[in-house]
């Protein structure tokens, strides 16, 4: 194929899980936005297509079916022939034809390859081959947050715009859902009077997990001190044992307030419940992070190897409490962020975030700092009473390691 | 023309002889009566082979449940007769080339030509019917993975013939393998199935095969300073945490060298919990239960997570297994290691201190301390060595060593400087095992030794020797009579003991036995295991199966033709070519395929 026989649109690729999907909605836009792209296709896993094709400013979704290659990968030496050719003609179903430009956003080796398939010119990871060591200056600084526990500075989703070659646009990108069905029990989730509170019982990774004890606290609580308020409990199918547990210890007089969704809808539907509600809980996890992206306000509890500065909610007016070490503990790097894991969580700010939620202020809690999210020319910030902290050191990073592809629009 | 005379028209179109002797055969087989859907069903000897509502649905249900794990390439073979509508399904519904049916008796075959026509789809079909040898010879010489899939309903009326088939093929494929399989050996932390696995792992070498030896042995001495703690729960749940870390320990090693089965021996450190862990990474794992299952139980909390058991026991053993979940049992008996079992020539002083008329070696079971004494206050020299003989008053004037754990180099020595050696297996009753069935590892290494032996009288015995090669005994009181008159024939002991060495040598080494367990993982597994065996994944043959993708071919020409080549070992040369060459896309694929495998086989 020609080079002028390429898909005139560019590709994003973004093979991770559902949060890194929506953290990267702010590159996609900010390349949209900086008049780089109109439209663009997105290559992202097949489980998720539906989310990805919720984004505006993407065309097409071409979804990449894990499963399937790792099936190939089994299979190639007994049929080595009829492999390739079954791959050849998925690619050719699934129209994943060459690019001009592929933006991809992921550090693995899989997503290297695809991009280098697929991209004529590939930014981001893998821009020097598949094969090559060396990373771009952005992918190279994630790396640093990810592996080495670096001081985080810039936001992950603000990272992905980097990798692209373009600043963040200033605004949090939403879903733009299709009507759809929902279980009828749940139709009415969202109508009538009193806060909807999503709470999202899960976590991908177990470390992130808020005890289900905990959220029956939480939840106790709310409903004690807000009369009409509603609470909906989200999560997969492997969490459904998650939401009973919470359920168990709910007074009866609870249970009428409680809507449990846990297993019980697809991620779209999923989606489509948290646009629902007015606030959405969690530790950081995908379903937080797509609850902002669908109108809802987030109150994250960070924790673990959570940051609130690298993977808190983007955009305006959300909430996180991270976990703090013990005083008198000096500890670095990993070790600080082990020491930040549940089992050494005495107190959950349970009173504070429900005051929050009701009457809009609050300060820290014992063993918790309080943040609040806000958006300004570098991307997403986190203020502390009030104050942004790390507003000198994300300009240095931005100056440190951009390289803007299109200097028209960029900041230098 | 009739449906009997339409079928046969189109068989002897392709196949004459099996025309005619479909023709020849009587039929009367099989009870044929209309089933509800309107379709002839058959029952034979009282069991119904189809259904007597739908046959053609149900034969779809079957055939739609086996036809995800047949691979492009296999010969399917079909277990199973009947009214054949099975196989009617199974062709419908695979695009392989090649089915073959096996048809035991030609009558059955003869009933269901004379019931329904089947001339729409039966040349389509190969048809193998001969004598089992015949049959098996013929399926061997197909040269590609077989996929045996059995219509128990039908199959059932010949299940002897079926296995003395696959028993047949296994022969076949087992002389002619020449591919490498990685075999990674799990071994106990201590116990008599440890100098078992070392012996697996010689035996695994000596085919040429791969093996990672997973050692557990070095951590005795850790398990034993627990075995000293006074509170037993104590005891009890650090030596479960040892094992749990060993487990892991073996998950590390595997993972660092991901190998194409796991071969377990009897008490290696493998929970449940992580044998399916291994199989959800779709990791083989086999093991060879060399231990008597009715004394050591706990096979039934691991049984459904191996994936092949091999037993030295058969039909009760297999059955408990299965009935806990097992999904493949096979028995296995136990063998020796010429390399070790063997003649040795003893110096006059080892003569002396090591030689006796009679000897037996072995820890103190209580049947043995019941029949021994029987031995002593003869005209011979009786000796007895081994441990855990204390407080025997009778026996003890006889122990050699004071009781001491003999070694296995000097345990030979015993068995090569005594006439008349005493092989009691090990029971906790008095008398001889009434159940007494699998036959121990000391009847083979007696024998491998060259050494005479009087055994005691196992039902699994004639299996592995003739009367002419190994001596038994019935009752604890035949046993003096027998060592008397067997003292007294010099030329006959060494004949006996002659016959039992060759015996082994030809057919009972631990090379045998793993040859017949990897063939038996071969042919449940045609398309990993058994397609490696066949040299399947040697770069010639990659070559020659990769041929109308050129593209591949340049980069498998990189290798030696008769190297074994793994998905693995095509990505790293094309990692080496550097970071400035321009990958094809060929390239790319193999490594995003690479790249997936690698991820799906992540333990850690």
């Amino acid at each position: 194929m020609r080079v002028d026989d390429a898909m005139p649109r560019p590709l994003i690729i973004q093979l991770a899980r559902v949060g890194d999907l929506v953290q990267s909605m702010p590159a996609m836009t900010a390349l949209s936005a900086h008049g780089r792209a109109t439209s663009m296709d997105l290559l992202c896993p097949a489980a998720l297509a539906s989310i990805g094709s919720c984004i505006p400013v993407v065309e097409r979704v071409l979804p990449w079916e894990v499963e399937r290659w790792r099936l190939w990968g089994d299979r190639w030496e007994s049929a080595p022939k009829d492999t390739l050719r079954d791959i050849e003609t998925y690619l050719q179903k699934a129209a994943l034809k060459p690019y001009g430009v592929a933006y991809n956003l992921n550090q693995h080796n899989a997503s290297m390859l695809a991009a280098s398939l697929f991209g004529r010119r590939v930014v981001g990871p893998g821009d020097s081959g598949p094969l090559a060591t060396a990373l771009p200056p952005w992918a190279d600084y994630l790396r640093g947050v990810v592996r080495d526990r670096a001081r985080n500075r810039v936001h992950l989703a603000d990272v992905f715009c980097g990798l692209c070659g373009v600043m963040p646009s200033g605004t949090a990108p939403r879903l733009s859902l299709p009507p759809m069905d929902v279980p009828d029990d749940l139709a009415s989730v969202g109508e009538g009077e009193g806060l909807w509170i999503a709470v999202v019982v899960g976590a991908g990774d177990v470390v992130r997990r808020v005890p289900p004890a905990v959220w029956c606290e939480w939840i106790k609580a709310f409903l004690a001190a807000s009369s009409s308020g509603h609470i909906v409990l989200v999560g997969s199918r492997g969490e459904r044992e998650l939401g009973r547990a919470i359920q168990d210890d709910l007074s009866p007089l609870c249970l009428g307030r409680v809507w449990d969704t846990t297993g019980r809808t697809t991620l779209i539907q999923t989606a489509a419940i948290l646009s629902r509600c007015h606030w959405v809980l969690g530790s950081d996890t995908g379903p937080l992070h797509m609850g902002t992206a669908v109108g809802a306000r987030a109150m994250g509890f960070y924790f673990a190897r959570a940051r609130v500065h690298e993977t808190g909610p983007y955009g305006e007016g959300h909430w996180v409490w991270q976990a703090q070490l013990p005083a008198g503990q000096d500890v670095q790097g990993e070790s600080r962020m082990e020491s930040m894991g549940v089992e050494h969580i005495n107190r959950w700010p349970i009173a504070e975030s429900v005051r929050l939620i009701l009457e809009g202020r609050c300060g820290d809690a014992p063993g918790w700092t309080l943040w609040e999210s806000a958006l300004d020319r570098w991307g997403a910030c986190y203020l502390h009473n009030g104050v942004a902290s790390m507003d000198a050191a994300r300009e240095e990073v931005w100056r440190r390691l951009h390289r803007p592809r299109h200097e028209a629009h960029e900041y230098v | 023309m009739n449906t009997f005379e339409a079928n046969l028209a189109t068989v002897a179109a392709h196949d004459g002889s099996l025309a005619a002797a479909i023709k020849q055969a009587q039929g009367g087989v099989l009870t044929i009566v209309p089933a509800r859907s309107g379709v002839p069903t058959a029952s034979a000897a009282g069991r119904s082979i189809h259904s007597a509502y739908d046959p053609r649905r149900e034969a779809e249900t079957w055939a739609n449940a086996q036809a995800p794990a047949c691979r492009a390439g296999e010969v399917l073979v079909v277990l199973g007769v009947g009214l054949l509508y099975h196989v009617e399904a199974l062709r419908a519904c695979v695009a392989h080339d090649t089915i073959v049916a096996i048809v035991p008796d030609l009558n059955e075959l003869h009933d269901a030509c004379t019931a329904r026509r089947m001339d729409s789809w039966i040349a389509g079909v190969e048809w193998l019917w001969d004598q089992t040898a015949a049959m098996a010879e013929a399926l061997a010489a197909k040269g590609r993975p077989l996929r045996f899939l059995t219509y128990a309903p039908a199959a059932v009326l010949h299940a002897s013939v079926h296995a003395a088939l696959e028993r047949l093929i296994r022969h076949h494929i087992a002389a002619r393998a020449g591919g490498q399989i990685h075999v990674a050996v799990v071994g106990p932390i201590y116990g008599g199935s440890l100098p078992i696995a070392r012996y697996t792992v010689s035996a695994l070498e000596q085919l040429g095969h791969r093996v990672s030896w997973i050692d557990h042995s070095p951590h005795l001495a850790s398990y034993e300073l627990m075995a000293g703690l006074n509170e037993p729960r104590h005891r009890a749940m650090l030596q479960s945490r040892l094992a749990d870390l060993l487990g892991q320990l073996t998950i590390a090693r595997i993972a660092e060298d991901p190998p194409d089965v796991i071969l377990a021996l009897a008490q290696a450190p493998m929970s449940l919990p992580l044998l399916e862990h291994l199989r959800r990474k779709q990791f083989l794992t086999a093991m060879w239960f060399v231990e008597n299952y009715r004394h050591l139980t706990y096979w039934q909390q691991v049984a459904a997570g191996y994936d092949h058991w091999f037993v030295i026991q058969q039909q009760s053993c297999e059955d408990a297994l299965r009935y806990a979940g097992a999904r493949h049992v096979s028995y296995l008996p136990m063998a020796a290691d010429p390399a070790v079992h063997r003649p040795v020539a003893l110096t006059p002083d080892e003569q002396a201190l090591l030689g006796a008329d009679v000897s037996f070696v072995g820890a103190g079971y209580a049947n043995r301390r019941d029949v021994l004494p029987h031995l002593i206050t003869h005209e011979w020299s009786f000796k007895l060595w081994g441990n855990e003989w204390d407080g025997d008053s009778v026996l003890s004037a006889v122990l050699q060593r004071q009781g001491a754990r003999i070694d296995t180099e000097t345990c030979v020595k015993v068995f090569n400087a005594t006439k008349v050696n005493i092989n009691l297996h090990s029971w906790t009753g008095e008398g001889l095992d009434p159940d007494g069935d699998f036959v121990n590892p000391r009847t083979f290494e007696l024998a491998a030794c060259g050494a005479f032996q009087v055994v005691d009288r196992r039902t699994l015995l004639p299996e592995v020797f003739t009367k002419e090669q190994i001596v038994t005994c019935e009752r604890p009181d035949d046993l003096a009579p027998r060592v008397g008159r067997w003292l007294r024939d010099d030329l006959g002991r060494q004949q006996a003991a002659d016959a039992a060495r060759q015996r082994v040598l030809a057919e009972h080494t631990y090379v045998h036995r793993m040859r017949q367990l990897l063939t038996q993982i071969g042919v449940s597994r045609p398309d990993r295991v058994g397609a490696i065996l066949q040299g399947e994944r040697q770069a010639a043959a990659l070559i020659e199966r990769s041929k109308p993708v050129p593209e591949l071919i340049p980069i498998l020409s990189e290798f030696p033709a008769r190297a074994r080549v793994e998905l693995k070992d095509v990505a790293a040369r094309i990692r080496t070519r550097g970071t400035s060459v321009t990958l094809s896309r060929e390239d790319l694929l193999l490594l995003m395929l690479d790249e997936y495998r690698m991820e799906h086989r992540d333990l850690l």
